[in-house]
C-alpha cells in the first residue's frame, strides 16, 4: 500500500492526458497519490477523463491547452500551482502523427508536426522548470518520445525529426538542470495499443521479439518510475518500451 | 587521373565561410561543379573566386535555406548545369543560452534554419535527383551535439538531434526512390570556425582548453570536415546510408 502512494503530495502536469498513453499516465499518477493537471485540445474528452479520475478517488483537473502554445503553458502551470501548490513532475506526452512521402510533404505540414512534437516539449520544459525552481525541490521532466528518432521511420520524416530532437533536448536539459536536481529523461514507446496505432497490421507486430503490442499502462509504469524517487540517480536517460522492436 | 566527382553538380549550403567553404573547395578539387549557396554575397563570391583560381568550377547563389522559393532557384541552377548529383546541407545556426533565457522566438529561429532548412533541402534534392534520373547523395551536417547533450544548449541540441533523426527517415525514403538516394549525417566536434569563435571568443587559450578536453588533444579544422563530406558524397561510400559519421577528435567517446 505504501508503494501505491509514492507520489503523494506531488503535483504533475500530463499533456495529451485525455486518452491513450497520456490518460494511462494520469491514471497511474493519481493512483500513486499525485495531483494531476491533464491538458489536451479536446475539451469534451479532457473533462470526461478528469471526471473519470476523480470518480475513482483521484485528484485531477483538466485544462484545454495546445502543447505548442506558449500562453497556454502559462495558464496550465498557473492552474497547477493554484490547485496543487506547485509543479514537481511534467510529462510531455502530447503528440501528433501522420504518414506522408518526403517528396509530397509540405513545409506547413512539416511545421505543424514539429510545433506540437518538438517545440511543444521545449515550451513545456521551460515553463515546467520555472515552476520547479519557484518551489525549489527539484523535479522530474519526462518526455514521451518514440522509437522513431532512435531509428528512422519511412514516410515519417517530420515525426522522426521531432522525436529525435526531443531525445537531444532532454539530454541538453539534463546537463543544464542536474545541479538543481531537476531530472530530465525520455521514454521511447514502440507500438502501443492506442487510437494512433489501431490499424497497424498484426503480422508486422509479430516480427518483434515479444510478438505483441504494448499497453498504455506499461508506458505509464515507466513514467511512474521516472517520476518517483526510485529513479533519483537517472537523468538524460532513455527507457525504450518496444517489445524489442529496435534491437533487431 | 580520374577524380571522384568529375562533372557532378553538387550544392553546398552555407558555403560562404567556415566548414561550408572548405567543403566546396574540396569537392571542386575532385571535379565537382559546385553550387555554393548562402546569404552572404561577399563570402559566397570569395568562395567562388578561390575555387575558380584553383582551376575548379563553381557558382554562387544567394540562398536562405528557410525559404522555399530560394530552394527552387538553387535547383534550377543545378538543372541547367546538367542535373543535381549531391547536396550538402551545411548551413546552420548556433547559440548557447540558458533554458530560461531562450525565448520562443530564439527557438523558432534556430529550428527554422537547422531543421526546416535541412528538410527543404532533402525534399527538393529528392525531386531534383528523380528529375535528373540519377542516383544522389545527401550529407546533412548535424553536430556532436546532435548525439550527446551540451549544457545551456537545449535549443541547439533539439535541432541537431532532429537532423540526426531526420537523416535516418530520409535514408529509408531515399532507398525507395528511383534512382536511389543515400542520406547520411556528419557530426563535427569542436571545429575552429567563426561559429565557435563568434560564440565563445577567438583566443589561443580557448582553443587549447577545448583541445585539452579532446582525446586527440586538438581542435578540428574545416579541412577535416571536407574530407568526411567527400567520403559521404562520393561513391566511396556507396553502401553507406542512414549512418552517423562522427568527426570530433574523440570527444563523443568520452
Amino acid at each position: 500500500m505504501a508503494e501505491e502512494q509514492e507520489l503523494s503530495g506531488r503535483a504533475a502536469v500530463v499533456t495529451g492526458g485525455s486518452r491513450g498513453i497520456g490518460f494511462a499516465i494520469a491514471e497511474r499518477f493519481t493512483r500513486a497519490g499525485a495531483g494531476v493537471v491533464l491538458t489536451g485540445r479536446d475539451l469534451g474528452a479532457g473533462e470526461a477523463a478528469a471526471r473519470t479520475l476523480r470518480a475513482a478517488g483521484g485528484r485531477a483537473v483538466f485544462v484545454q491547452a495546445d502543447q505548442a502554445d506558449d500562453k497556454a503553458w502559462s495558464q496550465t502551470i498557473a492552474l497547477a500551482e493554484r490547485t496543487f501548490g506547485g509543479v514537481d513532475i511534467v510529462v510531455l506526452n502530447a503528440g501528433v502523427s501522420a504518414m506522408t512521402r518526403t517528396v509530397d510533404l509540405s513545409l506547413e505540414d512539416f511545421r505543424a508536426i514539429n510545433a506540437v512534437n518538438l517545440k511543444g516539449p521545449f515550451l513545456g520544459l521551460k515553463h515546467g522548470v520555472a515552476a520547479m525552481r519557484r518551489r525549489g525541490l527539484g523535479g522530474s521532466v519526462i518526455m514521451i518520445a518514440s522509437i522513431a528518432g532512435k531509428i528512422g521511420v519511412a514516410d515519417h520524416i517530420h515525426y522522426t525529426a521531432a522525436k529525435a530532437g526531443v531525445r537531444l533536448l532532454a539530454k541538453a536539459a539534463a546537463l543544464e538542470l542536474g545541479p538543481e536536481q531537476i531530472r530530465v529523461n525520455t521514454v521511447h514507446p514502440g507500438f502501443i495499443r492506442t487510437e494512433m496505432s489501431a490499424d497497424f497490421p498484426e503480422a508486422v507486430i509479430k516480427t518483434a521479439p515479444l510478438q505483441r503490442m504494448g499497453e498504455p499502462g506499461e508506458v505509464a509504469e515507466a513514467a511512474l518510475f521516472l517520476a518517483s524517487a526510485r529513479s533519483a540517480f537517472m537523468t538524460g536517460a532513455e527507457i525504450v518500451i518496444d517489445g524489442g522492436w529496435t534491437v533487431r | 587521373m580520374t577524380r571522384k566527382l568529375d562533372g557532378r553538380v553538387i550544392v553546398v549550403t552555407g558555403a560562404t565561410k567556415g566548414i561550408g567553404r572548405a567543403v566546396a573547395e574540396r569537392l571542386a578539387g575532385e571535379g565537382a561543379v559546385v553550387i555554393a549557396t548562402g546569404r552572404d554575397r561577399e563570402g559566397g563570391a570569395e568562395t567562388q573566386r578561390r575555387i575558380l583560381a584553383a582551376g575548379g568550377q563553381a557558382i554562387f547563389v544567394q540562398h536562405d535555406v528557410t525559404r522555399e522559393a530560394d530552394w527552387q532557384r538553387v535547383m534550377v541552377e543545378a538543372e541547367t548545369r546538367g542535373g543535381l548529383a549531391g547536396l550538402v546541407n551545411n548551413a546552420g545556426m548556433f547559440f548557447v543560452k540558458a533554458l530560461a533565457e531562450t525565448s520562443e522566438a530564439d527557438f523558432d529561429a534556430i529550428y527554422a534554419v537547422n531543421v526546416e532548412g535541412t528538410f527543404l533541402g532533402v525534399r527538393e534534392a529528392f525531386k531534383a535527383f528523380a528529375k535528373a534520373g540519377r542516383a544522389g547523395a545527401i550529407v546533412n551536417v548535424s553536430s556532436l551535439m546532435g548525439l550527446v547533450g551540451y549544457p545551456n544548449a537545449t535549443a541547439y541540441c533539439a535541432t541537431k538531434g532532429a537532423v540526426t533523426g531526420l537523416t535516418k527517415a530520409a535514408a529509408l525514403d531515399g532507398g525507395g526512390m528511383t534512382p536511389k538516394v543515400r542520406v547520411n549525417s556528419l557530426h563535427p566536434g569542436v571545429i575552429w570556425t567563426e561559429m565557435i569563435t563568434g560564440q565563445f571568443g577567438d583566443s589561443q587559450a580557448l582553443a587549447d582548453a577545448f583541445a585539452a578536453d579532446t582525446p586527440l588533444r586538438m581542435v578540428g579544422r574545416p579541412e577535416h570536415m571536407a574530407e568526411a563530406v567527400l567520403y559521404l558524397i562520393s561513391d566511396d561510400s556507396a553502401f553507406v546510408t542512414g549512418a552517423e559519421l562522427t568527426v570530433d577528435g574523440g570527444r563523443g567517446a568520452d
